[in-house]
């Protein structure tokens, strides 16, 4: 599924620039170990980790879009460090399991 | 099957978290990590012979090995502290200069950590570091960007190097009480 399309669905917020992106699969965390040890290329990443270090965790393994939830407040320096490593950041208000739900709904495996 | 044909395919085994421990001595200032699989890593200050160890950080992390699921090779990680994508933090640095160089195509660079101290400890081999770098470009699926990963000794000037390790800082992680 188009990552466009996830957030017309869900009506997420773009923190940073956006790029054409196929999405599979959700990964849902807050540790970036387990970012590194069990998240699969292509996932959307449901977090409500805002330091910078996610935009090394998610290009690590091709995470296709990090989605913060709860609307937490995302530091300048996490978005700058995004866009120059061309990492997608997103957010909602939702929680982890509203939208995880709303995924499932939308046709997300 | 014999490994020279194998073309190997990683996964990740041997998952295991714990706690990447930082101390360090104030009498001599050496600064020494190391992984601890306890539930309680020390947070007094303790003495190990003519060390007076303190704790300067304790960050949730895992270590793993990477086993070839053809020819079930397996490549053990033990001395891997973690890895840290390089930002360009300076100019001079030549990894810094690699990161430039490669990011016009999309490789992303990062850098392979082993514990300090780095004379005391047994290092990553390069070896074993392409072999990581193959398991996580495997592991892409969009040919449209790759991982390259080299060694920390790279590194021109690790006391001004800014990025940080890919680990869990302040993650269920036991901070030492606050001094008064
Ligand atoms: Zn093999
Ligand atoms: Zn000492």
């Amino acid at each position: 599924m188009k990552l466009q399309e996830i957030i017309e669905k869900l009506s997420l917020k773009a923190l940073t620039n956006l790029e054409d992106k196929d999405v599979s699969g959700v990964f849902i965390s807050d540790m970036l170990s387990d970012v590194m040890s069990s998240a699969q290329a292509g996932n959307i990443w449901l977090t409500v980790q805002t330091h910078k270090n996610i935009v090394s965790a998610a290009n690590l393994i091709d995470i296709s879009a990090v989605l913060v939830t709860y609307d937490k407040k995302v530091p300048d320096d996490t978005i700058e460090l995004a866009n120059r490593f061309h990492v997608i950041i997103l957010s909602s208000p939702l929680s982890s399991f509203q939208l995880a739900s709303k995924l499932v709904e939308a046709g997300i495996k | 099957m014999q490994e020279k044909t194998c073309s190997h395919l990683w996964e990740m085994i041997n998952v295991q978290s714990g706690f990447i421990i930082t101390e360090n001595c104030f009498r001599c200032n050496k600064t020494s990590t190391y992984f601890s699989f306890e539930e309680r890593p020390p947070l007094e200050e303790y003495r190990d012979g003519e060390h007076f160890w303190n704790i300067m950080e304790s960050a949730q992390s895992i270590r793993f090995d990477l086993k070839c699921s053809n020819c079930d090779k397996i490549i053990q990680y033990g001395e891997l502290a973690g890895l840290m994508m390089c930002t360009g933090c300076d100019e001079k640095c030549e990894i810094t200069k690699l990161m430039k160089k490669l990011e016009k195509e999309r490789t992303w660079v990062y850098v392979a950590f082993g514990f300090f101290p780095v004379t005391e400890r047994k290092q990553i081999s390069t070896e074993k570091i392409s072999i990581l770098e193959e398991y996580f470009n495997q592991r892409r699926k969009s040919s449209r960007s790759k991982i390259k990963i080299v060694s920390s000794e790279m590194i021109g000037n690790i006391a001004t190097c800014y990025a940080e390790l890919i680990k869990d800082v302040g993650m269920l992680s036991l901070a030492p009480p606050e001094k008064e």
